[in-house]
């Protein structure tokens, strides 16, 4: 469970947005607003990537542990943006092994079966061995949806993931996304401009302004 | 901790630049104020500079490096923003950099050596003149004039000219290159890319030639981006040791090449004197600066008014000539070069008017092989040790940069830091650095021709190295990081291998930079350590040119090879990467079909018959 406890960012010593709010197990909590409300430093404070001239007060709970000190790596929150941003000098597999935490697996085998495990989720079989830059955007979009959950994360932040998919492949992996994380019970927080996905992650809708 | 590593590395960075420079400084500051121990002066006065200022050639020692370094910038300048303006646009860009950039990354020494030849009176174009008007006066007056008794010298009179023309030309064509490339790099970065981009555009549909839109919108965008660069171009070439040398007239000499004299000078009190001309030299830079930038306030106050008249052309079919004709005389100039530099390695013997040597031997090169074998090692030793040493510097403090952004007033010190060593003449820093390094640890050459070298490599390191860096999606990182990875992980698997080509591109630089120094290797190692470069410059004057074109083979030779590996290395890597896919997706496409598989164990059955 993901909680924003009375959270204030200040850009400089200006306050840029506040909010408080509750993320169940498998819920999505959606943000909309007009740019430059803050939304993806949002996103970067409950990450652990917020940087100069961003400060943050007020606590980010996971699971009721506090995370405003703990570094970005160890705090076990997943992101995606609009770009898959797949690392391109590792092949698909190699993507999501790079996810995978340490000793997750027992063997090489047992690592590249959970691999194809995952790619069968989103019906990418049989792909791990492909170069990133050799697939479609739709592939990759799930290729990186995958990664993110190959990190076992606690939470996942989502920056506007869909919006450079064209209309038809957009619901699909729209629909993909939120059911891998229900079934996962991840808490998420989906950043948006589009009504279309506050109503497909079904969650609470809290309007930035 | 790997945080910490890595803000260690940037304070080291920093501290490396700044520490010699100033130690240096204050090296020649306390001789030229008349404290030098070593010879019993212990008294601080003035009396060493007004020995100075009575020296008879001093103003016009002082006037021939200002007018060299202040002209050939100003006309480098002037021709890299013609043939900006002329190709920033067109398809021909590739091809112009292509042309330029080996120009950019051969030692200043051997382009100086090959110009000598060219230029000389005895050069290809002076042979080509005397042929064409031989025949002319063949024709014309038919046999009553003698060949042989043409005269060639006034050809020559380019050359150890009192004026510094040769110089200043030499120099000039040497920081055109640099200039384009810096200029190009800067233009590049995304950000302004996309900028510029756009301004172009409007231009253009506002109806402005590209040459307008280049003077009128671009140049003034990035101007304030590249005038770092041009002002050490400027320090640079006010105080130059190799160039001046090589072409430049000797009586008198420019103020940095009398200072080398005085300071190699056996009588030590000779230091007193060439510690205040180095501090004099300092000045001098100083002014070649203030005027820079006085004659750049003038133009741009002239330009604001001349920017809203409305004219769509600025001078454009002139200024395209001149781009074109420029680009036409490095292509000359670097066959000519190519052309005499080959032919006087392999000739036996090379007579004046004669377009191509009588009779070719290898015995210049079994000589000079023979000779260079020690100085090329300790080049080569010595430029991979910096290079490499620089680079993991550089590296790590640019991700030092990214996990811990400084504050606003540290990160404009660093910045400025990096350029001092391009900033400060080194003619003048250096000497000083020697007195502490023989001070501290008399021995260590080898420790002190190295830091020497890492002065001027780190700065060229960080500057190319620093647009790539920047250029990266840093989202990249962020995905990594949140999924779990350490910063040093993201680092290494992740950033370093992203950069590949751009790190191979920068340690190349890096080569290149440490194999051309010339008074950084001299000085720091009192001449102990003998480099490819030392031997090539010191070859001018003693032995015989074909050997010395040799040498400038070699020393031309070396960064290339450097840059070949770091073009081909990654494509080659890749290449690698890209082969092994083939081969798993192609096991896999096996093991999924069995007919497929027959096929090819088919196949092999047939090529296995064949063979046999």
């Amino acid at each position: 469970m993901l909680s924003l406890e009375e959270i204030v960012i200040y850009r400089d010593k200006e306050p840029l947005l506040q909010l408080s709010a509750e993320v169940a197990k498998g819920e999505v909590l959606t943000v909309m607003g007009p740019s430059g409300a803050g939304k993806s430093t949002l996103l970067q404070a409950i990450a652990g990537q917020l940087q100069a001239p961003f400060t943050l007060a007020g606590q980010i709970k996971i699971n009721d542990v506090v995370m405003n000190n703990i570094d970005a790596h160890l705090r076990k929150v997943g992101i995606m943006f609009q770009d898959a941003l797949l690392f391109e000098h590792m092949t698909v597999g190699e993507n999501i092994a790079f996810a995978m935490p340490n000793n997750a697996h027992k063997n090489k085998q047992m690592k590249r079966d959970a691999i194809n495990e995952l790619l069968a989720a989103v019906e990418l079989d049989g792909l791990a061995d492909r170069a990133v830059t050799t697939l479609s955007g739709g592939q990759q979009a799930r290729i990186s949806l995958i990664r993110t959950l190959a990190s076992q994360p606690e939470v996942v932040l989502l920056d506007e993931p869909f919006s450079k998919l064209d209309v038809a492949l957009r619901s699909q992996i729209r629909t993909w996304t939120f059911s891998q994380l229900k079934a996962r019970c991840i808490p998420a927080v989906l950043v948006t401009h589009d009504k279309d996905d506050a109503l497909a992650a079904g969650g609470e809708v809290i309007e930035l302004r | 901790m790997f945080t910490l590593v890595t803000l260690v590395a940037r304070w080291c960075l920093l501290l490396l630049l700044c520490i010699p420079i100033l130690a240096g400084l204050l090296g020649v500051i306390f001789p030229a104020m008349g404290y030098f121990p070593a010879i019993g002066a212990n008294a601080f006065s003035m009396q060493v500079f007004a020995t100075l200022f009575a020296l008879p050639d001093i103003g016009q020692m002082m006037w021939l490096s200002l007018f060299t370094g202040l002209g050939s910038t100003f006309l480098a300048v002037l021709a890299a923003f013609c043939i900006l303006a002329t190709f920033y646009q067109s398809s021909l860009l590739g091809k112009v950099q292509g042309v330029l950039s080996p120009f950019l990354v051969f030692p200043h020494a051997s382009a100086a050596i090959a110009l000598l030849f060219v230029l000389s009176p005895s050069g290809i174009f002076a042979a080509i003149s005397t042929r064409i008007n031989g025949y002319f006066s063949h024709v014309f007056t038919s046999s009553f004039v003698n060949e042989t008794a043409l005269p060639a010298s006034n050809e020559g009179a380019l050359l150890y000219d009192d004026t510094g023309l040769s110089v200043l030309i030499a120099l000039s064509l040497k920081e055109v290159p640099f200039i384009i490339l810096m200029t190009l790099s800067v233009m590049s970065q995304p950000l302004v890319k996309k900028k510029l981009t756009g301004y172009v555009k409007v231009g253009a549909a506002l109806g402005y030639s590209p040459t307008a839109s280049f003077f009128k919108l671009v140049l003034p965008t990035i101007f304030s981006q590249i005038k770092l660069p041009i002002l050490a171009v400027l320090v640079f070439a006010t105080s130059n040791v190799e160039i001046p040398l090589i072409l430049g007239p000797n009586n008198p000499s420019t103020l940095a090449v009398a200072i080398m004299y005085w300071f190699n000078h056996i009588d030590l009190s000779m230091r007193l004197l060439a510690s205040s001309a180095a501090v004099l030299q300092v000045a001098v830079s100083a002014v070649a600066i203030l005027l820079f930038l006085g004659i750049e306030r003038f133009v741009k106050n002239m330009a604001k008014h001349c920017l809203a008249t409305g004219n769509r052309f600025f001078a454009d079919t002139a200024l395209r000539s001149c781009g074109f004709a420029i680009m036409a005389l490095y292509i000359i100039l670097i066959c000519a070069m190519v052309y005499t530099v080959v032919m006087y390695a392999f000739a036996k013997q090379w007579h004046f008017p004669l377009l191509l040597p009588e009779g070719t031997t290898l015995l210049h090169w079994n000589t000079a092989l023979s000779a260079l074998a020690s100085p090329f090692i300790n080049t080569l030793l010595l430029g991979v040790l910096v290079s490499t040493s620089s680079l993991v510097l550089v590296l790590f403090t640019l991700e030092s940069e990214q996990l811990k952004p400084a504050r606003a007033f540290i990160a404009n010190a660093f910045s400025l830091s990096l350029f001092l060593p391009l900033l400060v003449p080194g003619v003048a820093f250096l000497y000083g650095l020697v007195w502490f390094q023989q001070l501290a640890f008399q021995n260590a050459v080898w420790f002190h021709t190295y830091i020497a070298h890492m002065v001027y490599v780190v700065p060229y390191v960080f500057l190319s190295m620093a647009v790539a860096y920047r250029k990266l999606d840093n989202r990249y990182a962020m995905v990594a990081q949140n999924l779990g990875k350490t910063p040093w992980q993201v680092f290494y698997h992740i950033k370093l291998p992203s950069l590949f080509s751009a790190i191979m591109i920068a340690w190349a630089l890096g080569l290149a930079i440490s194999f051309s120094q010339y008074l950084p290797t001299l000085l720091a190692s009192g001449g102990t350590i003998p480099t490819v470069t030392t031997e090539a410059v010191a070859s001018v004057s003693g032995s015989s040119t074909r050997l010395t074109a040799v040498y400038v083979i070699v020393q031309a030779m070396m960064p290339l090879i450097g840059f070949m590996i770091a073009w081909y290395l990654p494509v080659f890597a890749m290449g690698q990467g890209k082969r092994q896919m083939h081969i798993s997706n192609y096991s896999r496409a096996t093991t999924a079909e069995p007919v497929q598989q027959a096929r090819i164990n088919k196949s092999k059955n047939k090529s296995k018959k064949g063979r046999n």
